[in-house]
């Protein structure tokens, strides 16, 4: 037997918050430690971490470590992978969770590689029992469903949004702040530049509703009926959620309606929302790949046979130049309601 | 600048994969191609090589079949291949792929080694960056745009809101996504000559790899089972007679979904 406990969450920060994944996470290790004991630990990277401290604080972290650093500014695997290393170091913990966004991901494959860890990707569940850590692993474009576990204590495991609840449960934690000393080889990569044309955009694997179009949807410029539909049932979520995002086929990418970070499907995001609402879409295999672990799906085609209305859980025979606008005007009327 | 460009052959998403009850590996009876994304890196590679000189080297690890893929990396316009497959090396984790990658990229020179975003079967996109740390050069992954002046490069790693531009100097390891260019089909020229090119199959004992790293024996990782997903049941389906919005918008609010 191991004599590492606890959990460490891998801190992501997203728009000067903590990302919603490492809430969940948080969360989700509040409900493990029976198994794999305490304590819940987070490790906060950051030119200025004061408010990620509050807010894992308030998510029920017993334990923050923190860095602050301006080399940890913006991401960068060198010095984050240093600065986790050391946070590993400093907490002993049995189980690592990384958010499973591509700064996560980098990280954990680092640190795997680096530590010699078990890496466990894009897990969207885990139970601990008597020290047994058990994560579920969707692949082969969510076709397989793959159980598994890590030999080694530590593992590490990435977590994909959205599998976890997120609920407060605040203590006054902790803080330990961590002293990292970057090397050379760590520091190569230099930031240039950070481009946020599309700053304030409801991340796609984070939204909680998605409104995504395909070529049905006709031009770029119909677009608006996607984007109006999905501004109007954002603002209709409640508070705290992040509302709404707009998503795209490969079809549109292809034909430069909207940029690749829009793409849903195997050679784009996975996501798993709440509600998907795929508008004259098809639902070909390697677009279901990216969405169908979806909450709920409802479906806009007008023809009766697309394969996507096989996985919808409700459909739509119809026109969506017609459907989507009189969709928004009867959520914004209701809205108005109640 | 001379690339090495790592490649895997996976299943075709249109197969259903499947993997065996008795060892969890995948079986490869199934139709297998050359992982989508691994297409943009080895369009990349010729793009650097056609404007800066240097040579292409498809790196691969995978069973002998796996030669399919790597010649359609050759077709396309690399001009060796090293393909690592031995039976010892069945039933790896991604930790012990990156391993194998890691050895056979230290028998040769390079400048880049350059990775898809991660395969369409395992989508753990761990590879990349277990290499770069086992070679200790610098990782930049998901990129959208590679620029060269003499050895430096500046990139583009797309995030949500936009990129980040990010300079480095070589060697570095790279992993690029769907977009940064369009892949080239192999040419019947192409395909022709690939048969021609260098194909160095390596096993583990050419490799001199520790045979306590590889395997499905020495993973770090174990599956413990494997199932398909319960298929999605269609729900109910309207026809539109005008009233379809409506019926979406019952639906959404009793399921509370707004
Ligand atoms: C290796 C590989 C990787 C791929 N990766 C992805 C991926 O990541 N994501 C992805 O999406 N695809 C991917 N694809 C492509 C995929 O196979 C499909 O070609 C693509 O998803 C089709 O997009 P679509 O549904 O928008 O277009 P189409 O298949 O052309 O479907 C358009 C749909 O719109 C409907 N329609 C048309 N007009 C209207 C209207 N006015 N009102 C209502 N409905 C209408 C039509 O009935 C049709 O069902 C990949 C393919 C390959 C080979």
């Amino acid at each position: 037997m191991s004599d590492k406990e606890g959990i460490l969450v891998v801190a992501e920060p997203k728009d000067g918050k903590l990302a919603n994944v490492t809430l969940e996470s948080i969360t989700r290790a509040r409900a493990l430690t029976g198994a794999v004991g305490g304590p819940v630990s987070v490790v906060v990277m950051g030119a200025d971490t004061a408010p990620f401290v509050a807010q894992a604080g308030r998510y029920g972290a017993e334990r923050v470590y923190t860095a602050d650093s301006p080399e940890l500014a913006v991401f960068r695997p060198g010095p984050f992978v240093d600065t986790v290393a050391a946070a590993i170091a400093a907490a002993d913990p049995a189980v690592v969770l990384c958010s499973g966004s591509p700064d996560g991901r980098d990280v954990a494959a680092g640190i795997a590689a680096r530590l010699g860890l078990g890496l466990l990707v894009d897990i969207t569940a885990i139970e601990a029992q008597s020290g047994a850590v058990t994560v579920t692993h969707p692949c082969f474009g969510g076709s397989l469903i793959v159980e598994k576990q890590a030999t080694t204590i530590p593992l590490i495991a990435t977590v994909r949004s959205n599998s976890f609840a997120r609920e407060e449960a605040a203590v006054e934690p902790q803080v330990v702040a961590l002293s990292v000393e970057f090397s050379a080889d760590s520091l190569l990569a230099k930031v240039l530049a950070v481009a946020c044309e599309n700053a304030g955009i409801v991340s796609l694997e984070e939204a909680s509703i998605i409104v995504a179009g395909g070529r049905g949807v006709g031009s770029a410029e119909n677009f608006a009926l996607i984007q109006a539909l999905a501004d109007e049932l954002g603002a209709a979520v409640v508070a705290d959620e992040l509302g709404a995002a707009v998503a795209a086929s490969r079809a549109v990418v292809d034909a430069g309606w909207k940029s690749h970070p829009y793409q849903v499907g195997q050679t784009g995001k996975t996501v798993s929302p709440g509600l998907y609402i795929a508008c004259g879409i098809s639902g070909a295999i390697q677009h279901r790949a990216g969405m169908q672990t979806s909450d709920c799906i409802v479906a806009i085609n007008k023809d009766p046979d697309a394969p996507i209305f096989s996985c919808a859980d409700f459909g739509v025979v119809g026109d969506l130049l017609q459907v989507v606008p009189a969709l928004t005007e009867q959520i914004r009327k209701r809205k108005a309601a109640s | 600048m001379n690339i090495a460009v790592c490649v895997k052959q996976v299943t075709d998403t249109e197969a259903t994969a499947k993997l065996e009850p008795s060892s969890w590996r995948l079986d490869r009876s199934v139709t297998c191609i050359l992982n989508p994304y691994d297409e943009y890196a080895v369009e990349e590679a010729l793009r650097i090589k056609e404007a800066h000189g240097g040579e292409v080297t498809v790196v691969c690890m995978g069973p002998e079949n796996a030669t399919d893929a790597v010649r359609k990396a050759l077709a396309m316009g690399a001009d060796s291949a090293v393909l690592v497959s031995d039976p010892a090396l069945a039933g790896s984790d991604a930790q012990a792929t990156a391993y194998v990658l890691a050895e056979a990229l230290k028998t040769f020179s390079w400048d880049l080694v350059l990775f898809g975003l991660r395969s369409t079967d395992g989508e753990t996109g761990c590879v990349p960056g277990a290499v770069a740390e086992k070679l200790g050069v610098p990782l930049l992954s998901a990129l959208s745009k590679v620029d060269i002046q003499g050895t430096t490069l500046t990139v583009h790693r797309e995030t949500d809101e936009g990129y980040v531009a990010y300079e480095c100097p070589a060697p570095a390891v790279l992993s690029v996504i769907k977009g940064i260019n369009e892949p080239r089909y192999p040419s019947m020229k192409g395909i022709m000559s690939a048969k021609k090119k260098p194909l160095d199959i390596k096993d583990v004992g050419a490799l001199g790899l520790d045979t306590t790293q590889v395997g499905l024996e020495s993973a770090k990782t174990r599956v413990l089972s494997a199932r398909s997903p319960e298929p999605r049941k269609a729900g109910v389906k309207v026809e539109d007679d005008g009233s379809g919005a409506e019926k979406i918008a019952d639906f959404l609010t009793g399921a509370k979904l707004v």
